[in-house]
């Protein structure tokens, strides 16, 4: 073994002796291999992209055609801007080479997008000599991530490049990633349905309520009713004898009820004073408070989830009163006691303090995606797609939203297949280069 | 001088040979009281002062807990320098002191100033100082868990809470009584938090606030002493208890009352056993666990210390409820154990082949014996020397030592006594060929003298070649010192025992008839050696020659060889950070540490695995929670499926293995390295430039541009801004103007805020000696609704309530996560290696373009630092250290000669006796390190050493015969055999060294390696060129 170094070293020895020989044909043979390469022009070259030409975008070069390709993103929607020199001069459509350029971007899912190039006339803001740029068709599309290849005619020889650009995409194992629990659903329409809460009391309506007095002062002969009694509308509570016709008449019920007040007995005098209070119990109305900021977005006909001790009633908005005692307007929704029968174990009585969830928009919309699913990166909300093993964001733009669901305006199509549990963990691995421990 | 102490030595033998036993009971006492670890411990001399803020963001506690006490400490007498991180939660400053400071009276100071501003920091927080400990402090680590069909006393079984209570109110307070355990530092698990979570519906319909209800908690949760009665002679205590006992307690306390009705606790809210909002978790084999870490005071003796915690642990164990396991998860003591033993045997071995060499070659089994015994006698000296001096024992400070480089000085004396004993005692002893006691005395005496000069010179020039050691300062300083140190003493004890003891020995013990027998390996040798140095001699020009281009060759493999400035001890065991993105949960930490660790324990190598993720109780190592502290314990290697497979081997195939796992990070090291990294923090790159200033965004702005201008420059690789940013937060902005139309107050908002999300602390519930925070907060599922946070109601003065989005805009933005600070202001590090380039032109041209192209806003400046700093103050110092180190060698060898001629062949021998070394580090593929360094440093000791006996012998023959030639060739003859013994017992000591695999082999492979490759070049230097130099000097000064 160290016999075998010893030799090595001896070696090592001798060629650092013929360096300087060797040296003048290696030079040689380099400039062999790069006239080849120009020779073959339809060789697919691989690039990498760290190379950055005088406007910042990716330098191609092949012999004596160069080729700068970037996406333009100041100002304007993202755009392809190429400079094409060949022998040293830049190509323009008067140049005496015409020059063809294609770029094909191949997306995750094998999406192809295409660009053709034109030329156009215009200061490009830099430092760049010549005034114009070669111009792409369209908007690259965010994300940035994605297969290039680049094919570009020019003097009757068609020159190749291809890289990979990705961003935002990473692969996962498909066993890793059923282990660490990453879960995928398809977008599709949905609905949103977007609730706010509301706290307010329960008063009784209005028609609900009956303080009753004697028509004709007089004196009370009888009293049917007390407090507690349920009463039928038109029953009899009460009899009293005109002061002045001396004349017995009844006194009835205008409302089915509850007697909740008695201020008459037999032998006293019925004046001016209320005899009976009956309430309804039947039916009470929810007055929900509403703030200046939500005042926007409530308006009547809206559906109402109200909720109290236990119990959850469904009503809708029927009326929006403003009210003296606050900075607020008050969203009243009538609800009724399942039996209307008065009895004192129904669950809506007036004073009660209820918590409603008011459903302020509810719309079918054509793609929905669970919130869940949502991250952010950079500056943008993405989710992730998933397509086999690999995973790449998809930058949101995003409508309406409510609890568990949120619209989606652009960045997605129906039928992907995007992460929803354990979403964070593909933000993770995209991000995670940038993970370090600073002590 | 040294005759009158040889003289002494010899004639009073008896009585120096007595001082052994002084010696011996001193070396066995120091033992005992040698501080024992795996390796030198390299924590400067800090303190850091933690306070716990709950609920604190980063910003808040820089501005109301970070700053002040910053500034309370500046000024420190002997302070080296301040940094602090501010986090969620925590802020803690790091106070480093200058090297020597008395921990114990920095701490002093700084407690002295922390009381001073305990006024101006907000009411309840209270900084804290850290543990006394070193990096070496985490000793011993333990896991709990619930064996399954474990029951708690009420049926359910264990959880998180009900563990994490066993450790702190069971484990905890037993284990933290163990001598030398500074603290028990538990993570993982939750606190036990009594907590009410009222519903905001039912506070609306009762009228009832959070403060309301905290409220009524404090005032009905005391008991009190109202002194005592005396009453028919008897003394009455009296006594009135009201603490809350349990839950139903809490449920019934009332809160206010509605008409003369009372409304209770059980109205509005429910009350249950609950979580803290906890900082860190730890993880065990995939499952979540509590950890409990002792850390050690600084300067115990780590095995010890460990050892009685694990006894303790052992009988705390019966004091568990049933169905609880404890398991021990890192112990030191193995650590400890396996690198003690490493060096035990490498001593051992080496003692015993330096034994059998001296017995080989000396043919005289007492000589042999003698020489031996300055061994042990040496190594006990060393040992008192070290508990004197405070250096412990540990892989470093006893790698080096050699017993081949000790006994030198005893081989050539007694080699040297034999020698002219058995002359003598051919001349003229008697019948029995026994010489008379004066006589003999006499002979050992003329012996020792005449060799005697030339080792002390020899051991003295070795020692100071250690000197340029001594030079380093930092961490380096700290791993090397205890290494020079321990050599040294080593050195010089041997130096005073060949003085004394080995005469006084030979004297005593060498009576009888010596034997004039060389051994067989002797005479081949000499019978080789003539014929080949006569030749040399002839050939001088040719072996001259060679002897140059040898040294140039090593010269350039030198340059080849790779470089590590300092040793990576191997620990046996992994550690690893998992690094998540900034903002990661516990939770979901949690669940990506339980997956990682799945597919770590599927490894067979690994033993178990565990994790600390975040920061635990005491913030020893704050870390965020998306950053977790992994160890990998591995089981012994025989167990593997490849017993030889290397740790570096399986290092790779596990992180190749977790690559695989989504949303992980990785940064492999060693525990013990880890906790040093940790503790001495600071820029571990090449280069760091700090940009202090006020505005992080405009630091960060500055960095970025920094880093810009960096990556263009030449040879800058890894080039990173510190993360400082990208922590999301949700921000619950006050609007003053609503706030006001509704009556409500900032403070009324944000009490409200925190209460409900954080939690607002109400009193404490006891249990006997436990005790746990009764905490009032919103329900868990209203808590985590981020999307209906803004319909939180918040109570209005005069009744009635107001929802959040109503008086404040809530938005979620990304903050930063972490604040650091350094010497008092704001910083951001921008870092980055260099690649294939000089560090000092690279550093130049980054000053030079960072300051052409950056332009900075006033109050902010630049600071330089990292590693290069390191790197460019050695190489320093080395650059005025090792010319004088030299020149003092020189001065050595020329006091010792008289003559600058002899002394400059001896010195001109070094560069050759250093080719072997730089010869054999490339045939082993070791890279220069400082340990081979090390091994260079003693090397040439050992050729100055070997070159000055040589020369003096030569030189002495010389003035005596007058005949130049034959005394060289004679001299050369007659120190054959010395100069053979001192090359093999240095080589062969170093042998089981060299061929170590051990725990800490790392550091004494290459040393090993290059003395025994030096020592064969060295040797064949001072057996051939050295005599043929001395002749081409001398032969001239004839002819004249």
């Amino acid at each position: 073994m160290n016999i075998l170094k010893m030799l090595g070293f001896i070696l090592v020895l001798l060629t650092a002796w013929n360096g300087n020989a060797s040296g003048s044909t290696s030079s040689n043979s380099s400039t062999n291999n790069s006239a080849s390469t120009e020779n073959n022009n339809q060789e697919q070259k691989t690039v990498s992209a760290e190379v950055k030409g005088p406007h910042g975008g990716v330098l191609l070069k092949d012999g004596e055609t160069s080729l700068e390709l970037d996406i333009f993103e100041r100002g304007v929607p993202p755009e392809y801007r190429a400079w094409i020199n060949y022998q040293g001069e830049a190509i323009t459509p008067s140049s005496q080479q015409q020059a063809v350029l294609e770029v094909r971007l191949t997306r995750l899912g094998d999406t192809v997008d295409s660009f053709t190039f034109t030329y156009k006339e215009e200061a490009y803001q830099g430092d760049a000599n010549n005034g114009g740029y070669w111009l792409g068709d369209g908007v690259v599309e965010e994300p940035h991530s994605f297969y290039v290849e680049v094919s570009l005619k020019i003097a009757d020889s068609t020159h190749h490049w291809v890289w990979e650009s990705y961003e935002g995409r990473v692969a996962i194992k498909a066993d890793i990633a059923e282990q660490a629990g990453i879960g995928t659903a398809l977008a599709g329409p949905g609905r949103i349905q977007r609730t706010l809460t509301a706290y307010g009391n329960l008063v009784s309506g209005s028609e609900n309520l009956s303080h009753i007095r004697a028509r004709f002062p007089g004196q009370i002969t009888r009293v049917n009713v007390n407090v507690g009694d349920r009463v039928k509308r038109g029953q009899v509570l009460a009899q009293v004898e005109s002061s002045e016709s001396l004349k017995r008449y009844s006194i009835f019920a205008p409302i089915d009820g509850i007697v909740t007040q008695r201020h008459a007995n037999t032998g006293e005098l019925a004046l001016e004073q209320p005899l009976f209070s009956i309430t309804n119990l039947a039916n009470a109305w929810a007055e929900l408070k509403i703030f200046p900021q939500q005042r926007a977005t409530v308006k009547t006909g809206q559906v109402v989830s109200v909720k109290a001790a236990g119990s959850e009633q469904t009503s809708t908005i029927e009326q929006i009163i403003p009210t003296d005692s606050g900075p607020y307007l008050l969203a009243r929704a009538p609800l009724t006691n399942v039996d209307g029968s008065n009895s004192n174990t129904n669950p809506w009585y007036p004073g009660q303090l209820v918590e409603a969830q008011i459903v302020v928009e509810e719309v079918d919309v054509p793609l929905v995606v669970n919130k869940r699913a949502l991250q952010s990166f950079r500056d943008w909300t993405v989710v992730f797609i998933q397509i086999g093993e690999n995973y790449e964001i998809r930058p949101l733009e995003l409508g309406r939203s409510d609890k568990t669901h949120v619209e989606v305006l652009s960045g997605l199509n129906a039928g992907d297949s995007y992460v929803v549990e354990n979403s964070y963990l593909i933000k993770a691995d995209i991000e995670k280069s940038g993970a370090s421990h600073d002590h | 001088m040294i005759e009158s102490i040889l003289r002494f030595s010899i004639e009073r033998r008896w009585l120096v040979l007595s001082f052994i036993l002084v010696l011996l009971g001193a070396g066995v006492w120091s033992y005992q009281h040698l501080p024992i670890d795996a390796v030198p411990d390299i924590t400067n001399v800090q303190v850091q002062v933690n306070t716990e803020a709950p609920g604190y963001s980063p910003l808040e506690s820089e501005q109301r807990i970070t700053y002040p006490v910053e500034t309370a400490l500046a000024g420190l007498p002997n302070l080296a320098y301040t940094r602090s991180i501010s986090r969620y939660g925590l802020s803690q400053v790091t106070v480093v002191f200058e090297e020597g400071t008395d921990i114990y009276f920095a701490r002093n100071l700084i407690n002295e100033r922390l009381g001073a501003i305990k006024s101006t920091l907000p009411t309840g927080l209270e900084p804290e100082m850290g543990p006394i400990a070193t990096g070496l402090g985490e000793i011993f680590m333990y896991t709990l868990e619930a064996l399954p069909g474990a029951t708690q006393a009420d049926g359910e079984a264990y959880d998180a809470t009900a563990l994490r209570e066993i450790q702190d109110w069971i484990i905890k307070p037993q284990l933290a009584l163990v001598p030398g355990v500074i603290e028990i530092n538990t993570i993982g698990g939750y606190t036990k938090q009594y907590h009410v979570t009222p519903s905001p519906q039912l506070m609306l319909t009762y009228g009832v606030t959070l403060g309301d209800i905290s409220e009524a908690l404090r005032d009905n949760n005391s008991n009190r002493g109202a002194g005592y009665i005396e009453r028919n002679g008897r003394q009455l205590l009296v006594r009135s208890p009201g603490q809350l006992q349990s839950l139903t307690d809490i449920e019934h306390v009332v809160i206010k009352t509605i008409d003369d009705t009372p409304v209770t606790i059980a109205d509005v809210a429910e009350v249950a056993i609950g979580k803290e909002l906890r900082t860190g978790a730890a993880t065990r084999d995939g499952r979540e666990t509590v950890l409990g870490t002792a850390m050690m005071l600084v300067g115990e003796n780590s095995r010890e210390v460990s050892r009685a915690v694990a006894t303790k642990l052992e009988s705390v164990r019966d004091s568990l409820p049933e169905g609880i396991k404890v398991d021990t998860v890192y112990d030191r003591t193995t650590l400890v154990d396996k690198a003690i033993g490493t060096v035990q045997k490498n001593l051992i071995e080496g003692a015993l082949l330096v034994v059998f060499v001296l017995f080989l070659l000396l043919g005289n089994f007492r000589a042999a014996l003698i020489t031996a015994a300055v061994i042990p006698l040496a190594m006990l000296a060393t040992v008192s020397g070290m508990v004197q001096t405070g250096v412990s024992a540990n892989l470093m400070s006893l790698g080096a030592l050699d017993f081949g480089l000790i006994v030198d000085g005893a081989v050539i004396i007694v080699e040297n006594a034999i020698r002219r004993l058995a002359e003598a005692q051919g001349r003229n002893g008697d019948s029995s060929g026994k010489l008379a006691l004066k006589e003999r005395l006499e002979v050992v005496f003329q012996a020792t003298n005449e060799v005697i000069r030339p080792s002390l010179f020899g051991v003295i020039i070795i020692t100071v070649v250690y000197i340029p050691l001594f030079s380093l300062t930092g961490v380096e300083g700290k791993m090397f010192h205890p290494m020079a140190a321990t050599v040294v003493m080593a050195l010089l004890s041997a130096l005073v025992l060949s003085l004394t003891v080995v005469p006084a020995a030979v004297a005593a013990f060498m009576s009888g008839k010596v034997r004039e027998q060389e051994s067989p390996l002797i005479v081949a040798s000499k019978s080789l050696y003539k014929p080949l140095l006569i030749l040399a001699m002839k050939l001088r020009w040719l072996v001259l020659s060679a002897a140059v281009s040898l040294v140039l060759l090593s010269g350039w493999l030198a340059t080849t060889l790779g470089s590590e400035f300092i040793p990576n001890l191997n620990e046996g065991d992994i550690a690893l950070h998992a690094m998540r993105i900034p903002g990661t949960g516990l939770e979901q930490a949690v669940a990506m540490q339980s997956l990682l660790e799945q597919r770590i324990k599927e490894f067979p190598q690994v033993e178990k695995v565990f994790a600390k993720i975040g920061t635990p109780e005491v913030a020893t190592d704050p870390m965020p929670p998306n950053v977790a502290d992994n160890f990998v314990m591995l089981k012994p290697r025989s167990q593997w499926p490849d017993p030889s497979q290397t740790q570096d081997e399986f290092v790779r195939e596990l992180e190749a293995a977790v690559k695989l796992l989504p949303g992980n990070n990785y940064e492999f090291t060693q525990p013990i390295q880890m906790r040093f990294n940790e503790l001495i923090s600071g820029v571990r790159t090449d280069l760091g430039i700090k940009v202090f200033g006020d505005d992080l965004e405009q630091l960060l702005k500055s960095a970025e541009a920094i880093l810009a201008v960096l990556e263009t420059i030449d040879g800058a690789a890894d080039g990173k801004v510190e993360q400082v940013t990208g922590l999301p937060m949700l921000s619950i902005t006050p609007e003053r103007m609503t706030l006001a139309r509704y009556g409500l107050s900032v403070s009324a908002l944000q009490d409200t805020v925190a209460a409900a999300i954080g939690g607002e602390p109400s009193g404490l519930i006891f249990e006997g000696d436990r005790r746990f925070e009764l905490v009032v907060r919103l329900p868990e599922t209203l808590r985590r609704d981020v999307a209906s946070l803004g319909d939180l109601p918040i109570p209005l003065p005069n009744g009635g309530y107001v929802p959040l989005s109503e008086v404040a805009i809530i938005e979620l933005a990304p903050a930063p996560n972490q604040i650091s600070r350094e010497n008092g202001k704001r910083r951001v590090v921008v870092t980055a290696n260099v690649r294939g380039r000089d560090l000092g032109s690279f550093i130049a041209d980054v000053k030079a373009r960072i300051n052409q192209d950056i332009k900075l806003p006033p109050g902010y400046w630049l600071d330089y630092g990292g590693t290069f700093e390191q790197l460019e103050s050695a190489s320093q110092r080395l650059s005025i250290v090792v010319p004088i180190t030299l020149a003092i060698i020189l001065g050595l060898l020329i006091m010792a000669f008289n003559s600058i001629k002899d002394a400059g062949i001896i010195f001109t021998g070094v560069p050759l006796a250093l080719t072997g070394g730089v010869i054999a580090l490339w045939l082993r593929d070791m890279p220069l390190s400082i340990s081979a360094g090390v091994g260079f440093i003693a090397l040439s000791g050992v050729a100055v050493l070997n070159g000055l006996v040589m020369l003096a012998f030569i030189r002495d023959l010389w003035l005596e015969r007058g005949d130049l030639y034959l005394s060289i060739i004679d001299g050369a003859m007659i120190r054959l055999r010395p100069v053979l013994m001192t090359a093999l017992v240095a080589s062969l000591g170093f042998v089981p060294m060299a061929l170590n695999t051990g725990t800490g082999a790392e550091v004494q492979r290459p040393l090993a390696t290059v003395v025994i490759g030096g020592i064969v070049s060295s040797t064949l230097l001072t057996l051939f060129v050295l005599p043929i130099l001395y002749r081409m000097a001398h032969g001239r000064e004839i002819k004249r």
